[in-house]
């Protein structure tokens, strides 16, 4: 990878910002419905941490282990849309003709967006967090967490590229996202922690990238030792091998398909 | 000299599912084994095209120019056939033949919609590895040749259609190509947004000697920026020649108007037709080779002094018309 080809693809997730400065109100949007959702879930974990449930856990670090799953979940922005969006107007031609990575040029946008939102959502995460707890985990989780959840963002954008591909195929990609939603919710333990589900719900969810995204980073922050950070960092770089393949290989087959099928 | 562009025995087709109707078995062989068809939609596809030409690439819809499009720009492989643009074979050196070559898509945009055309400039100088102070010296020519500097600062969105275009050719041109693809680059633009754009790609293709291959419906893009017409229908070969050529071998009538002291003209000679008429003007439609036009001017005198009056030639469109529709009754026959 030379200087030339990093700066190149650099240059697109600069825009990307540019991009997401303008559009101020989703990322607004997003900020209000983190602060709300948090605001609900904390009540609803005290509510059941007092009525003595046996999956209550201590309702605090619940709150934190949410606000750092909805952390990472709301950080990637949905590039899988505008992907789409080019695809169906035709102005991904413009792109596939650049000097440049068209899969590469993507994932530098949509790292570009996140990085933008991460700074924004995460003080969001954790005011709110704290605002409601009146507790902070130790910091040294909170710190050991932060580039965890960088990395596990990066993979969810990778995720959300993966699928926006899938438009050269599909007419709408919203039915794939909608599904990756759910089992985002039941394999990668959006609400709780994995280590409360069912061990054969746990045995499948480790077959699946979800962990890695969501629940493995945000154990991080609850300092509790359940997930060791070696282990996280290789499965980590594991999954995004496996994604960078399978992301490579669909662009292949799309540019492929293009040339075979027309459009 | 090397051909900017240079295509031999061109083919390219597509495979389209035929869907088999029928019931709940006819649909599930559709889904598991679909029927399908390859169309020819490039069909041994020959031409050149010399360093600075500026050529019209026309053919009704559905003909195959914008697959050939895609193909001199390496974003389709050809089936079969040999491409080069500007010494490089498009489907092998995609990446290098960028650099050499700009592309404009009429209906298609490469501008960052919501951020001002000035972002999208700094991100395909990155792209296209110009450095700093390059990217900055032309920018600054293409900002007063395309009179972009009020635009510069503006967000995309509130940009019209006709300045966006501007924008978009701009952008095309920032790397100094020696090759630039445009595809239908007026649509959509009223009068005045096109003659501006013309008079841009024909100033600029001339000043930097940039050879041009222009598709579009529009016949004034054709006149008023090419010097040379390829009609292509089917994917194949139909008109390769000068737009004066293409307008004499398909040119079967001339019109006249006359606007005279009397209130009517009444021209009676072999191949002479009334088209319209109306108190003191009379148009006339003379066959070529019928009647001769000055006899038609001395008929006319004698009946009346006359006022004014224009001869025209047909219509470049129904010239066009005209070839179209021979081709598709040499497919019929």
């Amino acid at each position: 990878m030379t200087l030339t080809y990093l700066k190149k693809h650099t240059a697109y997730a600069r825009i990307a910002m540019a991009q997401g400065r303008r559009e101020r109100a989703e990322l607004y949007g997003r900020v209000v419905f983190f602060a709300v959702i948090l605001g609900v879930f904390s009540s609803l974990w005290r509510a059941v941490g007092e009525a003595g449930l046996p999956a209550s856990g201590d309702p605090r670090a619940l709150v934190w282990y949410l606000a750092a799953t909805e952390w990472i979940m709301l950080s990637a922005p949905q590039i899988h849309l505008e992907i789409q969006e080019a695809i169906r107007r035709g102005d991904v031609v413009y792109r596939l003709g650049h000097p440049a990575s068209y899969v590469m040029a993507e994932f530098a946008a949509g790292l570009g967006a996140t990085a933008l939102r991460m700074p924004f959502l995460g003080l969001t995460a954790f005011g709110c967090a704290f605002a409601f707890t009146r507790w902070t985990p130790p910091l040294s989780a909170i710190a050991l967490f932060i580039p965890f959840a960088v990395l596990a963002a990066a993979l969810l954008v990778a995720l959300y590229l993966w699928i926006g591909l899938l438009a050269f195929w599909l007419q709408d990609v919203s039915p794939v996202f909608w599904v990756t939603q759910k089992l985002m919710f039941v394999f990668g333990g959006l609400m709780l922690p994995l280590a409360m589900y069912p061990s054969a719900m746990q045995k499948a969810a480790a077959f699946t990238p979800f962990p890695v995204m969501l629940f493995a980073p945000a154990s991080i922050v609850l300092g509790t030792g359940l997930v060791r950070p070696v282990i996280l960092a290789r499965d980590l770089a594991l999954w995004g091998g496996v994604m960078a393949l399978v992301v490579q290989w669909t662009y292949r087959r799309a540019a492929a398909g293009l040339t075979v099928n027309g459009g | 000299m090397q051909p900017a562009v240079d295509l031999y025995e061109l083919s390219k087709s597509f495979r389209v599912r035929r869907p088999r109707s029928g019931g709940i078995g006819a649909r599930l062989s559709n889904f598991i084994a679909p029927d399908v068809e390859a169309v020819p939609a490039v069909d041994r596809l020959s031409f050149s095209i010399a360093p600075g030409e500026r050529v019209a690439f026309i053919g009704p819809n559905g003909a195959g120019k914008s697959t050939t499009l895609k193909l001199l720009a390496g974003i389709l492989q050809p089936d079969a056939g040999e491409v080069r643009v500007m010494g490089l074979v498009p489907s092998r050196q995609r990446t290098e033949l960028a650099f050499a070559i700009g592309t404009v898509f009429g209906q298609r945009s490469q501008l960052w919609y919501q951020l001002p055309p000035r972002d999208t400039f700094e991100l395909l100088g990155r792209v296209y590895e110009i450095d700093a102070r390059a990217h900055a010296r032309r920018m600054e020519a293409l900002t007063a040749v395309f009179g972009l500097g009020g635009l510069m600062s503006t967000p995309v969105r509130h940009l019209s259609l006709g300045e966006r275009m501007r924008c978009e050719i701009a952008a095309s041109l920032l790397h100094s190509p020696r090759m630039l693809f445009l595809d239908e680059p007026t649509i959509g633009l009223d009068v005045s947004a096109k003659a501006a754009i013309r008079e841009l790609l024909l100033t600029e293709s001339t000043r930097e000697g940039i050879t041009l291959l222009l598709t579009s419906h529009d016949t004034g893009d054709m006149e008023s920026v090419c010097d040379r017409v390829i009609v292509i229908h089917r994917g194949r070969l139909l008109w390769d020649d000068s737009i004066a050529a293409l307008r004499k071998s398909f040119l079967s009538a001339k019109r006249v108007t006359f606007w005279s002291e009397a209130e009517h003209l009444d021209v009676t000679l072999p191949g002479v037709k009334v088209v319209s008429s109306a108190a003191h003007r009379t148009e006339l439609e003379i066959e070529s080779g019928a009647t001769p036009l000055g006899q038609v001017v001395d008929a006319a005198l004698r009946q009346s002094s006359i006022t004014d009056m224009v001869i025209e030639d047909a219509p470049l469109d129904e010239v066009i018309r005209a070839l179209y529709a021979k081709a598709e009754r040499r497919c019929a026959t």
